[in-house]
């Protein structure tokens, strides 16, 4: 108790508050901007970090790494163009949303889903933190290959058009996955000898490349073609927090917000599934999951709140047991080392108002998001007000700078194009663009852990079946293959 | 007259090449890192970047090229010029990507300025209480005969290799699963899902303070100041050390003035109190080398991991 009124004096002082508040808007203006990454913010301001006290130091990384996944949303709703992997699901329903004229109410909803999904996680980490941290450990091989099988299933449920095309480009992901050194041989496949490719097709060229450069293509091919160039809607409704709106979901908020902060406790997941696998639970519970996927609330509910309670997911492996499980937290573990914090255990112990501090400085984050998020909202909405041409060229800008600023390596940037054109003829012939990337953001952990658990099992398959989370995760998997299916067929007959 | 020309050339290249050593640094110097924000090395640099900026009076920009693990970043640092203003951190991996032949340089391919910090490799297993050290762990894998399993960072990364090599020079039968990240590896230690890990401290020194691994072995000179009650692979009666590590190097050709002031700048931000406490929680140990000793360092270090890579290849 001494701990949590020490930890509370380490928050509550102006310049702490001031630099959480700073650290919150850098993050939200990052994350907003495509190709730019939450992990990225992050590194920027770390040397920032080093001559302050712990708590605020942290306070100001967090603050930029909520800020920098609500702000993904922001690009997400207005363009279509996830700033962040983690909102991608976003897409689905935000941008369908916006694009009838309800881009403020879209933001609205995303602003109090994230703000809800944000707060759940920070009381789910202040107080659950080691059970759940536990929890993540009885992972092995087995239990991530039948955790990536439950998120391969997914792609029957965001294949809005065509099951059988969403399952070509979900393929089509998983076969850019294999590119690079084979994780358990050593062995190069497609690399071509190109250094850049040993460590396998980087996520963010091909994500940029699928949802913004694609989109850019459309509308270059639409303006020349002489086609309709879609207009932004002049009509704008009134942008604000939707609160009554949001809260009529709290069943989907509860649940998104619950999965979403397992999932990311999970080192090493594949962090942005959850907010897949959210969506996905949504549709499947819903009384009309035939609206989602054409603007509906719900569908962004379900991957708003989920990706902001993400982030108190991940800072639980991180905190308690000293195991970062995505890049963004490595970075922030990085930034508690060179303060010279070891984050494990001992921190609960040892320094106690510390931890502390760094949680109540987390809730103080996504209270400056909430705000920050308040008064921009009138701001973003402004964004669909300039021409679509000049637009679509800003966009181009960025994308190139985000991709190559993320390893500083033009190939990310020949990359980026490829994906461009994949994802214009992918989106032009209705296969979609979001199975491709969870193909490419599951393949490499289904296929590793898969190698993994049958070298340790040698070579014997049962494993898959005998250890109890494996074994609970593929009969879901098969039970909601069947359910979706079946959920097709039913939307589809009446018409036929 | 050819000849004074030609003396006259050459006095004036000495002459601006001294110049050049006398006025450097004069402009920004690029520091690669050749892996993401946030790892180790990244974390070491940034820890050095502020009292190095101090001792050389410019501006050092960081870029991490993270590409190809590490293969990117160290072929676009020796791909520049050896003019001072492009320096990059040399580690073992620049050896076991060379053993794995995946990249077009070698170890003679940089100049090396400095070695600022070393880390030991640590062998550390789940909790069992028949694995309370070496002796017991040996005579208990003697008597079942299983293989031990460990985990490494990544296939042909440098605990790959080093967990190999400690399972021939202990008589061991070492089975090796190699992870996405040092991270995964020790979580999955944790989780009982493999028998222990072989590591550097940093990445396990969470674990063990949470008594939930248990360090066996390192093989270091000295013991690690992050595991004091450690013993290393000699005191143990084995003829076998080798440690990771982390230094300054610059792509081949580097103007021994230009070196000579780069030796000076490590010797004074090693005594720096911030970048001190830094190592430490870390799990480092600062051991600077340079010069001639630190030639023979890299010598001795590289041999041995890049036969045995070249060994995993095949």
């Amino acid at each position: 108790m001494g701990d949590y009124v020490e930890a509370l004096g380490l928050v509550f002082q102006w310049h702490v508050l001031l630099v959480i508040g700073g650290g919150t808007l850098l993050g939200l203006i990052m994350g907003a901007l495509p190709g730019l990454t939450a992990a990225m913010a992050i590194a920027l301001l770390l040397p920032l970090t080093f001559g302050m006290p712990p708590v605020m130091g942290m306070g100001m990384l967090l603050g930029t790494l909520c800020g920098a996944i609500a702000g993904g949303s922001v690009s997400a709703t207005l363009l279509n163009i996830p700033g962040t992997p983690s909102s991608v699901a976003t897409t689905l329903d935000a941008f369908p949303m916006a694009r009838r004229g309800e881009a403020g109410r879209a933001l609205g909803i995303c602003i109090v889903s994230s703000f809800i999904g944000g707060v759940f996680s920070a009381i789910v980490l202040s107080l659950l933190a080691p059970p759940i941290a536990d929890f993540a450990l009885r992972f092995g091989p087995a239990e991530y290959f039948a955790l990536s099988v439950f998120g391969l299933v997914i792609i029957a449920s965001v294949s809005s058009k065509s099951l059988l095309k969403g399952l070509v480009a979900g393929l089509i992901g998983l076969l850019i996955a294999t590119v690079g050194t084979d994780p358990v041989a050593g062995v190069q496949r497609y690399t071509f000898n190109n250094l850049s490719l040993l460590t396998g097709v980087n996520l963010l060229p091909a994500l940029i490349g699928l949802f913004a450069v694609s989109q850019v293509l459309k509308d270059v091919v639409d303006y020349f073609g002489g086609g309709p160039v879609e207009h932004s809607k002049s009509k704008m409704d009134h942008a604000r927090p939707r609160w009554v709106e949001t809260l009529r979901y709290w069943r989907v908020l509860a649940s998104s917000s619950v999965i979403g902060t397992i999932v990311g406790a999970i080192p090493g997941a594949g962090g942005s599934i959850g907010s897949f696998l959210s969506y996905d639970q949504a549709k499947k519970m819903s009384k009309t999951p035939e609206k989602f996927g054409t603007g509906h609330p719900e569908g962004i509910v379900a991957s708003e709140s989920s990706n902001n309670a993400l982030v108190g997911g991940a800072l639980i492996p991180m905190l308690t047991l000293g195991i970062p499980g995505e890049a963004a937290t490595a970075v922030l573990m990085g930034g508690l080392m060179i303060q010279g914090i070891s984050p494990g255990p001992t921190l609960f112990t040892d320094n106690g108002s510390i931890i502390y501090g760094i949680f109540i400085a987390f809730f103080v984050a996504n209270i400056f998001m909430l705000l920050i998020q308040w008064f921009g909202i009138q701001l973003f909405v402004k964004v669909l007000q300039v021409p679509r041409k000049l637009l679509m060229a800003l966009i181009l800008m960025f994308c190139f700078i985000g991709v190559y600023a993320v390893d500083a390596d033009i190939f990310n940037v020949y990359l980026m194009l490829g994906f461009g054109v994949l994802g214009y003829f992918l989106n032009r012939y209705d296969f979609g663009t979001a199975p491709v990337i969870l193909g490419l953001i599951l393949g490499p952990i289904a296929e590793s852990n898969i190698r993994r658990a049958l070298l340790l099992s040698s070579g014997d398959w049962s494993v898959l079946v005998t250890r109890p989370i494996s074994l609970t995760f593929l009969l879901v998997s098969a039970a909601f293959l069947f359910f979706t299916l079946w959920q097709n067929r039913r939307q589809t007959t009446p018409h036929s | 007259m050819k000849k004074l020309l030609s003396v006259f050339g050459a006095a004036t290249m000495l002459a601006s090449s001294m110049t050049m050593a006398a006025d450097y640094p004069s402009k920004n110097i690029e520091f690669i890192v050749p892996w993401s924000a946030g790892g180790g090395a990244d974390n070491v640099v940034r820890a050095l970047q502020p009292s190095l900026e101090k001792a050389l009076g410019t501006t050092i920009v960081v870029r991490n090229l993270s590409g190809g693990g590490g293969a990117v970043g160290f072929s676009r640092a020796i791909a520049s010029k050896p003019d001072g203003y492009t320096v990059t951190i040399p580690t073992n991996a620049t050896f076991t990507l060379e053993g794995l032949g995946n990249v077009a340089f070698t170890r003679d391919d940089f100049d090396y300025i400095a070695r600022v910090l070393v880390e030991p490799y640590v062998m550390a297993v789940r909790k069992n209480d028949a694995w309370q050290d070496l002796d017991s762990l040996s005579s208990d894998l003697k008597s079942s005969g299983k293989p031990l399993r460990i985990g490494a960072s990544g296939v042909g990364s440098s605990t790959h290799i080093v967990s190999l090599m400690l399972g021939e020079a202990l008589g061991l039968d070492i089975e090796v699963i190699p992870f996405d990240s040092g991270s995964a590896a020790v979580s999955a230690a944790m989780g009982g899902h493999i028998d222990g890990v072989v590591l550097n401290p940093s990445e396990v020194i969470s674990a063990i303070n949470g008594d939930r691994l248990t360090p066996i072995v390192t093989t270091g000179e000295e013991r690690s100041s992050a595991l004091p009650d450690t013993p290393t692979m000699e005191e143990s009666g084995y003829d076998f050390e080798l440690s990771q590590w982390r230094g300054i190097a610059a792509p081949k050709g580097l103007d021994p003035a230009i070196e000579a002031k780069w030796v000076e700048a490590v010797k004074q931000a090693v005594e720096d109190p911030q970048f001190q406490k830094a190592a430490r929680s870390m799990g480092s140990d600062i051991s600077p080398l340079y010069g001639e000793e630190l030639d023979q360092f890299v010598e001795k270090t590289s041999k041995p991991l890049i036969e045995e890579a070249r060994a995993i290849r095949q």
